[in-house]
């Protein structure tokens, strides 16, 4: 048993650590996440350089064939960066989509685009009456010819203004709540009948509500097998709802060693704060409750990397407990932050904002304690 | 002890809903001029506009069950803007500790809600422990005024107020409670420099004040110089019970229901959720309890002691549940508790939910953080000596 990261890990953690400590500060993110577009096309582009878009992807692919370990690595650097990069659209989600298709002639070409830096994605699942459940769908696709026409809306789109190609779920056939019967398609934003509403999300990242109005698409604009898309997008929701969980992780250390720090030079009552025991206890708890988040992160990680969909269940455990321990921390340090806690001037608020999103992001704590009781 | 409405209680409440509904705001109305000729109207009435006002200052004189029934029926109307800081905080300690001409030169206006007030208390040094403030004021040496030099922080409103209401230190020899004075004076004059801070809801509404040579007249002090602690924490107690928002929790609460009514679940809502309903039901537990730690508050003060120890339960448990309706909208929002503010997609009430969530955080910090309001009931309610000097 070994809980060490791989020299080459380690290298890939100092490298993501690093582009965090001279990229983004939080002056400069703050500057970024107010641009027009919201993120920066040049980090995007050193993102390419460094390797990191091409991590997921398989060697046959021409990827650097990284597991879920690694992407635990880059999303828990991130996180405590509080990247804006559309990272986990594209190469998580967007990423995790492609990877897992038959192989084909576009399937090559659009892994090679994305880790190039050419080709940004999104994945759009949620709709209006959806919440967290992928198999929740009633936009249609519906054939016509050679190709299909789409019609419904997706919500909270992640990144979907910003994105090059977006890969969306739509009934093909079955009920709203039937797993059969759902299929993937590939969206080019400029089709006709395509429109986006783009906005930003609390955390300062982007979001889109996605319309589809008679959509026309060939036929290659399915992927995957048709009907059997709720397979695909089951498995790219367990590896998302990881990387979640890893970059909530990273948010969570940022946050109680932040208090801790804070709470020393303090003072109040002619002490610093980290001499009122109520406090030391406080931010004992939230460094046990950190503790045990790394610890099911590390498990589901591995069984995941191990056993797959068999780890289901791990992996809601972990969503869970990131979701009640991500507020458990997050709103401590407001409060042991006192009024400084409140504003936008310390980071501080940003990370608890970020934990906030990441709640909301592939099922709440309330949803995937559900789903492992279940 | 018993719960009954009399049968005058049940008129008063008539008496109320009929003000209410025939004083209440017409679309298209000017919302400033209707705001002031409500104020009117509910003095004309007897003190309506000053609920908790003494009698002898012009408040209605009304019994718990009567000041009860006012806030159950307000919670669920529109009532004008009105800042807590004039009526509610500094306008009893003018009252209590203010002379004769004070009250006459401040009073009316505070009362009439023409002059805006905000609250110096806070400084960047001094927060929860508010008695280590270092905002100087220097008796000028013919005795006539004080030059007031410093900072405040957390200062809600100030970019609006007229007046503030200011501790200020005017010695720092013995206990540091000791030599803290009560100034009031205006906002709007050199020397008061007022910036804003934003907030992680995004909204302006602190600020920090910064004070170059104020001079202000000696008339202008509260009570004696160097007593303006004690002036102080009377009113602290006063604030701390006013931030319980037992009524306006409930009616949040019942909204909260019928929003999650509305939210699809499967073929059903979310109150078909076992663990959305028991959220909400713990909820309403907590706050069915605190509405009547309230009323028997109330009664206490009825029968003439002032607000005590107890306030600080409210402000607790108050603030407690306030924040957790908040959170409880944003889960009932779902995914569409991330997206920010103006976007304005998925259930109508979540962009609101989120905002009130973030802002909410503040409640168990200002006004006293938690852990100073538990300091308190430990010193003052148990009994027990802290180990600290934390209060």
């Amino acid at each position: 048993m070994n809980f060490e990261l791989s020299e080459e890990q380690q290298l890939l953690q100092d490298s993501v650590a690093r582009f965090v400590a001279d990229h983004y500060s939080l002056e400069a993110r703050r500057k970024l996440a107010d641009s027009t577009q919201g993120y920066s096309d040049e980090h995007w582009k050193q993102f390419a350089e460094l390797g990191w878009l091409a991590l997921p992807f398989s060697e046959e692919d021409g990827g650097l064939g990284g597991t879920v370990i690694d992407a635990l690595v880059v999303m828990e650097q991130f996180g405590k960066g509080l990247i804006l990069e559309p990272y986990f659209a594209t190469v998580i989600l967007g990423g995790g989509v492609l990877k897992r298709l038959p192989a084909s002639e576009s399937r090559t070409a659009r892994i090679n685009a994305v880790m190039e830096g050419q080709l940004k994605l999104a994945l759009a699942t949620t709709e209006l009456q959806s919440r967290w459940d992928l198999h929740d769908v009633v936009s249609t696709a519906t054939p016509d010819g050679d190709g299909f026409v789409l019609n419904g809306a997706k919500s909270v789109v992640l990144h979907g203004a910003s994105a090059d190609g977006i890969i969306v779920s739509l009934r093909t056939q079955g009920g709203q709540f039937d797993k059969d019967g759902i299929s993937l398609f590939w969206i080019d934003p400029t089709a006709e009948g395509v429109s986006l509403k783009a906005y930003p999300t609390v955390d300062g990242l982007r979001a889109a509500e996605l319309t589809l109005e008679k959509v026309s698409v060939p036929g290659d604009a399915l992927l995957g097998p048709l009907h059997g898309g709720y397979e695909i997008l089951d498995a790219v929701a367990q590896e998302a709802t990881l990387a979640l969980s890893a970059e909530g992780l990273g948010a969570m250390e940022r946050l109680y060693k932040d208090t801790v720090e804070y709470t020393q030079n303090r003072e109040q009552f002619d002490h610093p704060l980290s001499d009122f025991q109520t406090l030391q206890h406080r931010m004992v708890e939230m460094f046990m409750e950190y503790e045990q988040c790394k610890s099911l992160l590390y498990r589901a990680t591995l069984e995941f990397a191990q056993d797959g969909m068999a780890a289901s269940k791990s992996v809601s455990a972990c969503k869970h407990l990131v979701g009640v321990a991500g507020r458990f921390i997050g709103e401590n340090a407001v409060q042991l932050h006192g009024g400084m806690g409140v504003t936008e001037e310390l980071a501080i608020g940003h990370y608890f904002k970020r934990l906030f999103v990441i709640d909301t992001q592939f099922g709440n704590a309330d949803y995937h304690l559900e789903r492992y009781a279940a | 002890m018993d719960i009954e409405l009399s049968k005058a209680d049940l008129e008063f409440r008539e008496e109320v809903t009929a003000f209410l509904d025939g004083n209440a705001y017409k679309p298209g109305e000017d919302y400033a001029a209707w705001r002031l000729n409500w104020f009117k109207a509910a003095a004309e009435k007897g003190g309506w506009d000053v609920p908790k006002w003494p009698a002898a200052f012009g408040g209605p004189g009304w019994t718990p069950t009567q000041h009860y029934i006012w806030e159950q029926e307000t919670a669920t109307r529109n009532l004008p803007w009105d800042l807590p800081f004039g009526v509610g905080m500094v306008a009893p300690i003018i009252m209590t500790y203010g002379n004769a001409e004070q009250q006459a030169r401040f009073l009316p206006d505070i009362r009439a809600r023409t002059v805006n007030w905000c609250q110096g208390y806070s400084e960047p040094g001094a927060g929860s422990d508010l008695a280590a403030l270092k905002t100087k004021a220097e008796l000028s040496e013919d005795g006539t005024h004080y030059v007031v030099n410093g900072s405040k922080i957390w200062t809600t409103m100030a970019h609006i107020a007229d007046w503030i209401f200011c501790l200020t230190r005017t010695s720092s020899e013995g206990k540091k409670q000791e030599g803290i004075t009560f100034l009031l004076f205006p906002m709007k004059q050199d020397g008061v420099e007022v910036k804003p801070i934003i907030t992680l809801g995004g909204s302006h509404t602190v600020n920090t004040v910064h004070f170059t040579d104020v001079k202000v007249p000696v008339e202008n002090r509260i009570g004696e110089e160097g007593k303006g602690w004690t002036y102080a924490k009377g009113l602290l107690a006063h604030e701390r019970t006013g931030l319980a928002g037992v009524s306006r929790s409930l009616v949040a609460l019942e909204k909260l229901r019928r929003q999650a009514g509305k939210v699809k679940r499967g073929n059903g809502s979310l109150l078909d959720d076992p663990s959305f309903k028991s959220k909400l039901a713990r909820l309403e537990i907590d706050l069915k309890a605190l509405e009547y730690t309230e009323l028997r508050s109330l009664a206490r003060a009825a029968a003439g002691a002032q607000p005590g120890p107890e306030s600080s339960i409210m402000k607790l448990k108050g603030t407690e549940i306030q924040q957790r309706i908040a959170l409880l909208t944003t889960e009932a929002a779902g995914p569409f508790a991330a997206p920010w503010g103006g976007a304005s997609v998925g259930p109508s009430f979540a962009s609101g939910g989120t905002q009130s969530y973030l802002g909410s955080r503040a409640y168990t910090i200002y006004g006293g953080a938690s852990e100073v309001q538990k300091d308190i009931i430990a010193k003052n309610v148990l009994g027990l000596k802290a180990k600290s000097k934390a209060s």
